[in-house]
Order: C-alpha cells, then sequence, then structure tokens
C-alpha cells in the first residue's frame, strides 16, 4: 500500500511537470486564435479598466498616488491642462489669465458651470479649494505646490487673483497638477471628499466597493458636453499577468503601465491595440558625494564611462528611451543640445582613470530597490562595473525599507526615478539636486551653489524664455557634474481592446475618458 | 542488577554484531525500495554537478551577455538557453546545484549539531529538561517560514544569514527527537550499570546514549535537507536570501516569472530542480527511516 502510494506521488509530479512544460509551449498558439472582437454596433457603451492596487480615495487635496490621481482626474478639473502631445499649458476651468506685475496671478473663470451637486462653480470654489490645499492644518501631501502662493482673493463672482512672495515660474504647472483640481466646497463642509467626491468633470461616482472596484457614471450636465460613455469601472486585479490575460479575454478593456517584460505578449495578442508615448518619467543611478572617492567627478565619470546604456535600454523592450539629458525630452526646460554634454559608453577609458587613480578592485556598495525595473538597473550595472575591475556589493530591499534607508547616507549608489508629474524642470532640478533639499528629496546630498543659483533664478521669474535658458544652463551643468547618470527616460503605454476609440495618454501617465467610445 | 566487567564485554560484542547486520541489513532494504534508488540516483548527481560545476561548463553563470538574452531550451553554445541578462542556463543550474547543496548541508550539520546537544543535556538531566523543551515550545509556536523570516529580517539578507536562520530553526525539531531517544535509552539497564560502575555523565552521554540515538538523529538530517533547500529557495524567492545575480534555483524563478510568457524555461528548469532534489531527499530520508526504525528491525531480526 505505503509502495504504491508513493509510485503515484512519483507519477503525478511527472505528469505535472509535462503538464507545466506543455502549456508554456502551447500558449503563443492559442494567443493568436482568440479573443476575437465583434464590430457590433449599439455596444453598452461601458468600459472597464483594471490596476494592480487599489484607490487611496478619491479627494484631490488628500491623495497623491497615481492609481487615485486615475479616478480623480475623471471627476475632478484643474483650471489649467496640458495638450497631451505638444504640454502646451492651455485654459480649461479658466478662460484666461494675465500677470500685471510678476508676482501676481489675475485667472479670469469660465462661467455657467457647476459642480454635479448643483454648487455654482466661481471664484469662491476657487479660494476656497486652493486655501484648503494650502493650508497646513489640511496636511495636504502636494501642498507644496502652492507653497509660493502669498494671497488669494476674490475679485469678482469669476475673477480670482493670486499672489506670490516672489515671482513663482511653475505657477501655470502647478495649477495643471491634478492636486489643484477644484472641489466643490458645499460638498466638502458636509461629507469627506476622499469617499463622496464633487467635481465638475465629465463622470460622477457611483459605487464603490472598497478593494474590488469603483463604478462612475456619466455627468449628463457637464459643461463641454455629457460623455459618450455611459458608465465606467476600475477594477483591482493585483497581478498584472492576471490583469493581462483579463484584457485578452475581453474582461478588461485597457491597461495602462505596462511592464516592459510584458510587452510583446500584449502586443502580439489579437483584438488587443498598443500605444506608446514618450514619458515625462526619468530613472537615474545617483551618486552618494558624502561619500568618497563618489565625491570627486573623475570616478563619478569613470562609472559613466563603465555603463552601456544602450544595452541596457534595449532590454526595455522599446518601454524606455536613452538620453544623456536629466531634464527629459517631455519637460518643460529641455534643449535637444543637451545630449551632446554627457560622457558615453567608452570602458577603456573607465578602466585607464580607475587605474591612474589607484581606485581598480574597489567595492561599492550598491542599493536596491526589489522592483522589477530598479532591480534590472541594479544588476546590469553590477556586471558592468565588474567588467572594469569594480567590485559591488548590491543590497535589495522592499520598496518602503528602501525609501527609509536612502535617506539614511547608507549606501554609495542607488538607482531612483521621478516622475515629474508638472513635467516642469523646476519642478525636477530644485526637490532633487538643490542643496536646500539634502537630506529630503536630494538624496545624493548634490551641493554645487553655482547650480543652486541658476535653478533658483527658473524658479522665480515668469517669464518662460529666461526659464527655459535658466534650466537648460543647469541642466547641462548638472550632466557634466554627474551626481546622476540618466539610465532612461520613461515611455508612457495604454493597452486596449480595438473597439475603443478616442483613448489617449498624457506624457505623464494620466489620461481622460471624456471623448472615449465603444464601437 | 548489575553487571560485572566480563559480562559487558560480552553485552558490547554483541552489540557491535547487531550494529553490523544493521547496517548489511540496512543496505539491502535500501536497494529493495525503487524510489529510494532514483532519489539515491538524483542526489548523486547533483552531487556530481554540483562538484564538478567548473569543468561542466564554460561559462561563468554570473556573466551578462545582453545581445544574447531569452535564448530558448536547444540553443546554440546554450542548450538549456540563457535568461533575461544572457546568463547561461545550464551553468547557474549547475551551480545553483553546488549553493543549494553546500546550504542545505551547512544549515542541516549546524542544526543537527546544536539540537543533538541541546536534546542530549534536556533528556539527560531533568534540570536543564524544563529550560530547554519551553524554550524550543516557543519556537516551535512560529510557522518555520516565518521563524526563518524573522532571523533573516532581523540580520539582513544574505546567503549566510539564510544558512544561520535555517540551522536556528532546526534546532528545537531535532533537540525534541533526541531527547525523546534519550529518555528511552537512559532507562536502559547498561546505562544504570555503567553509573553504577562509577562512570561520568559526559561519558555516559556521549559514549552510550548518543551512539544509541543516532539513527533518529540520521533520519531527520535526511529529511531536513529537503527542508533546507526548500527554505533557501523561497527565502531567495522572496528576495530575502541570494544576492539576484547568484545562480540560486530560487532566485532563479523568481527573476524569470515575469518573464514566463516569452520565456517559460527561466522558471521551469529552477523549478524542476528544487522540485527533484526535494523529492529525492525526502524519499530517501523514508527509506532511511524504514531501514533504521529499530521497531521494524525487531520484526525482521
Amino acid at each position: 500500500m505505503k509502495k504504491s502510494k508513493k509510485v503515484m506521488g512519483l507519477v503525478l509530479s511527472v505528469l505535472f511537470f509535462i503538464g507545466l512544460v506543455l502549456t508554456g509551449c502551447s500558449n503563443q498558439s492559442s494567443e493568436s486564435s482568440s479573443g476575437k472582437s465583434s464590430g457590433k454596433s449599439n455596444t453598452p457603451q461601458e468600459i472597464t479598466y483594471a490596476s494592480t492596487s487599489k484607490v487611496v480615495g478619491l479627494s484631490p487635496i488628500m491623495t497623491n498616488d497615481s492609481v487615485s490621481a486615475n479616478v480623480i482626474t475623471q471627476i475632478y478639473e484643474t483650471l489649467f491642462v496640458k495638450d497631451p502631445d505638444t504640454m502646451e499649458i492651455k485654459p480649461n476651468l479658466a478662460e484666461s489669465y494675465e500677470n500685471p506685475d510678476p508676482k501676481t496671478w489675475v485667472i479670469h473663470l469660465r462661467k455657467n458651470i457647476k459642480f454635479t451637486d448643483g454648487t455654482p462653480f466661481n471664484a469662491e470654489a476657487v479660494k476656497y479649494t486652493f486655501d484648503k490645499l494650502r493650508d497646513p492644518k489640511t496636511g495636504a501631501p502636494r501642498a507644496s505646490l502652492l507653497a509660493a502662493v502669498d494671497t488669494i482673493t476674490v475679485k469678482d463672482d469669476y475673477t480670482v487673483v493670486i499672489k506670490t512672495k516672489q515671482p513663482y515660474g511653475p505657477m501655470l504647472a502647478a495649477l495643471a497638477h491634478y492636486n489643484s483640481s477644484i472641489v466643490s466646497p458645499t460638498a466638502d463642509k458636509k461629507q469627506d471628499l476622499m469617499k463622496k467626491p464633487v467635481g465638475t468633470g465629465p463622470f460622477m461616482l457611483k459605487e464603490w466597493v472598497a478593494g474590488d472596484h469603483i463604478t462612475l457614471v456619466k455627468n449628463p450636465n457637464y459643461w463641454k458636453g455629457a460623455p459618450k460613455l455611459d458608465k465606467v469601472t476600475f477594477k483591482v486585479v493585483p497581478d498584472v499577468n492576471t490583469a493581462i490575460s483579463m484584457l485578452q479575454t475581453g474582461d478588461v478593456d485597457f491597461l495602462d503601465g505596462i511592464p516592459a517584460e510584458q510587452w510583446s505578449r500584449v502586443q502580439g495578442m489579437a483584438g488587443v491595440k498598443t500605444l506608446k508615448k514618450t514619458g515625462t518619467p526619468v530613472s537615474y543611478l545617483g551618486f552618494n558625494v558624502r561619500h568618497k572617492p563618489f565625491s570627486e567627478l573623475k570616478f563619478r565619470q569613470a562609472i559613466a564611462y563603465a555603463i552601456d546604456r544602450d544595452a541596457y535600454v534595449k532590454q526595455l523592450n522599446g518601454l524606455g528611451t536613452k538620453s544623456n539629458s536629466i531634464i527629459g525630452p517631455k519637460v518643460f526646460g529641455y534643449d535637444p543640445s543637451a545630449e551632446k554634454v554627457g560622457y558615453e559608453y567608452n570602458p577603456e577609458k573607465a578602466k585607464q582613470i580607475l587605474k591612474e587613480n589607484g581606485w581598480e578592485g574597489m567595492t561599492i556598495h550598491m542599493l536596491v530597490a526589489n522592483t522589477p525595473g530598479y532591480m534590472k538597473m541594479g544588476e546590469i550595472v553590477q556586471d558592468q562595473l565588474k567588467k572594469v575591475g569594480l567590485k559591488v556589493d548590491m543590497q535589495t530591499m522592499e520598496w518602503g525599507t528602501f525609501l527609509d534607508v536612502s535617506k539614511q547616507d547608507k549606501f554609495d549608489i542607488t538607482f531612483l526615478g521621478w516622475s515629474n508629474s508638472t513635467a516642469d524642470g523646476s519642478e525636477l532640478l530644485y526637490p532633487n539636486l538643490h542643496s536646500d533639499n539634502i537630506g529630503a528629496s536630494n538624496v545624493t546630498a548634490y551641493n554645487n551653489p553655482e547650480f543652486d543659483k541658476l535653478v533658483n533664478e527658473s524658479r522665480f521669474t515668469v517669464d518662460q524664455k529666461v526659464r527655459k535658458k535658466k534650466l537648460d544652463e543647469a541642466n547641462k551643468m548638472a550632466i557634466k557634474d554627474a551626481p546622476w547618470i540618466v539610465m532612461n527616460h520613461g515611455v508612457v503605454t495604454l493597452a486596449y481592446r480595438d473597439n475603443v476609440k478616442g483613448l489617449n495618454i498624457d506624457p505623464t501617465g494620466e489620461w481622460s475618458l471624456y471623448p472615449v467610445y465603444k464601437e | 542488577m548489575s553487571l560485572d566487567a566480563a559480562g559487558q564485554e560480552i553485552v558490547k560484542e554483541m552489540e557491535n554484531q547487531l550494529n553490523r547486520n544493521y547496517f548489511l541489513k540496512g543496505i539491502k532494504v535500501l536497494f529493495k525500495q525503487p524510489l529510494a534508488l532514483v532519489g539515491f540516483a538524483i542526489i548523486l548527481i547533483q552531487i556530481i554537478l554540483a562538484v564538478g560545476a567548473n569543468w561542466l561548463t564554460a561559462y561563468d553563470p554570473t556573466a551578462q551577455d545582453l545581445s544574447h538574452v531569452n535564448l530558448p531550451i536547444g540553443s546554440e553554445h546554450h542548450w538549456l538557453g540563457t535568461d533575461n541578462y544572457g546568463r547561461d542556463m545550464w551553468s547557474r543550474l549547475i551551480y545553483g546545484a553546488r549553493i543549494s547543496l553546500i546550504i542545505g548541508f551547512t544549515s542541516v550539520s549546524l542544526g543537527t549539531i546544536a539540537g543533538t546537544i541541546l536534546g542530549l543535556l534536556a533528556g539527560y538531566f531533568r534540570v536543564l529538561d524544563g529550560i530547554i523543551m519551553r524554550i524550543s515550545d516557543l519556537m516551535f509556536a512560529f510557522p518555520g517560514i516565518l521563524l526563518a523570516l524573522l532571523i533573516v529580517a532581523i540580520l539582513g539578507s544574505s546567503l549566510v544569514n539564510v544558512v544561520i536562520a535555517i540551522s536556528i530553526w532546526s534546532v528545537p525539531s531535532c533537540a525534541r527527537i533526541v531527547r525523546g531517544n534519550v529518555l528511552t535509552v537512559k532507562k536502559q539497564e547498561y546505562i544504570t550499570a555503567m553509573r553504577s560502575l562509577g562512570a561520568g555523565h559526559l561519558r555516559i552521554i556521549f559514549k552510550h546514549i548518543l551512539p544509541n540515538s543516532l539513527a533518529p538523529i540520521i533520519v531527520f538530517g535526511a529529511m531536513h535537507m529537503a527542508t533546507a533547500i526548500l527554505s533557501t529557495s523561497s527565502l531567495s524567492y522572496l528576495g530575502l536570501g541570494a544576492d539576484p545575480a547568484t545562480p540560486e534555483w530560487g532566485a532563479m524563478i523568481s527573476n524569470g516569472q515575469q518573464y514566463m510568457w516569452q520565456a517559460p524555461h527561466l522558471v521551469i528548469i529552477p523549478g524542476i530542480a528544487i522540485a527533484l532534489v526535494v523529492f529525492a531527499f525526502n524519499v530517501v530520508g523514508d527509506a532511511l527511516r524504514d531501514v533504521l526504525d529499530p521497531n521494524m528491525n525487531i520484526d525482521q531480526l
């Protein structure tokens, strides 16, 4: 009896593995045959989106994560918006604006717009929202967007005057950020917007089953005209492989942020279309310049020469672009001439510098967050540095722990990114590389007074031409000085069923469902 | 009722005879079990691969080749293909065999030695029994992998810390097994005889009780090899063990799972390797128990 049981066990386990191997092989053929779409008319105008994490809340004031932002941007609107293709900032809820002096912004609002609870949209609502956002008592995570603001006054029903302490260049970018969306003051006073949101946008919340899904329905009185979609469902599917399978079978209509490893799988699916665009996010290798010899430019240059970033970017399957510039091509302040400033792959030169300075065989302590993207950078750089004769001790940790440790001076090199959701260069260089932020968002502790001066000049002027010039100079200075080596600039992606029309994505990764319909 | 010196000689001789018989019989029983033979063969292959890894492949298991990534099984120069960094899968597999064998063996040896000593002390000295057994009860309260996770979380993630974690984890179970055995052996008349002849405690423990408790320790060790190898892989899979570049089987699966659709061999190869080795140590452990189990042998004798 005992023996026969064991034999059965062996047979079963062998069968199991044969099964595994077979499903692995047959997967390609099943992909191409399944998932034919039905091009019927009178398709219900309902769409389903899946994300791997859940929505934190639905108040633009109290949230600061991209998953919540995806829903919030359908419900609320901002005074200004960025054009998804040109990144130009255009009025939205605002009609126009003027600067009588560099510290004053007079914003004229659109008339006859109502929040979905019936409250009229006017200067009072704008003042209420912005005052709440910047009030320290609110504890808003992105209060910094309006940190430069001194006073906000209501001139008349449809005119708001914002005065800043100093001339503030990135003001429009800040007002176009989703965290500056206008909320209904009456609703905010009587209910928690995190759970019961009220905005002026094309959709309204119908149902929220925590951790499972959120359903939005159309706002029939939307000021630009009612949206074509009747219903939108935001599902939570924790595993990205499952989410992609659901897209294949049509249980989900679209996904964003497809991982590079899955891109070819999604592209090969019948009935599924993909869209990708150069985005604003940047990923970089950062040196801890508090440590020797990382504080020495020569050493940083040697590392920059040692890293074959073309080979790395090729591993991203097209979901990343190579660039030397810290300010990416889709971010304000970028000039193509910045590409010529950086250090190209040249392992011989790297070896020579290391040899001349006696740095050969040195051990580098590398700190890496264990998400697939950063692990890929870490492993590739580790191997490439090994090839020029450096030893790399790689320490990996979970994202939350990593964020703490990276602020504690316990590493030589690390990898990080910045999503640039305002798409403004000042909002990249100031938090990440200005000496004001050492110990906080400036993890490399880069400290260069000349650079600081240029960044400040870009922030405290409203002349966009001057700003662009100062940002370009600061950018080139930082590229030469190399506290960062840019690994890649991000690419934003969408994958959708082929009967979904009108879907577009912003380089910051945001999308609007207003123009979307189904065939 | 005590034995004189001559009587003891006779008993000793008889015992030696018995032991030799045990051993021969054991091998016979072992070879009658086909599954155990398969298990032995797998372990033998693993040992050969682990020892000969340097000669069996031309590739460094950590050397990347970014122009040849995700090559399938049966590719030219790479018969098991390459992984997502262009590292040769065959050389990763066999260097992984070495790692899992070394880690399994060291952690089991360390855990077993410590567990045996504690078990002997607890079983022999009534005073220590309470303390040692209550502490091991405390450790039993944690599910094994959780305890290992805790230890690695405190010490930091590296293979050395994985060895420490798995050794600590195996101490209480080993101690408990040994203690039970000591309690039975201790009551035997020849021990009483030894004591009345004036033998010291240490001499009795290590020369008489320990040899008579070896059988369950060996079985425990063999069975625990499987657990240790599986736990090492689990911890590495969770990112708490080996450095990701290390060709550890669990780390290989963790790394390959994102490519499951384009390159299923990245998870299937190390997956099969882990399953086979764990299976092998389990069946061999089972067979060893059949052989060494005193009750069964008494029936056969």
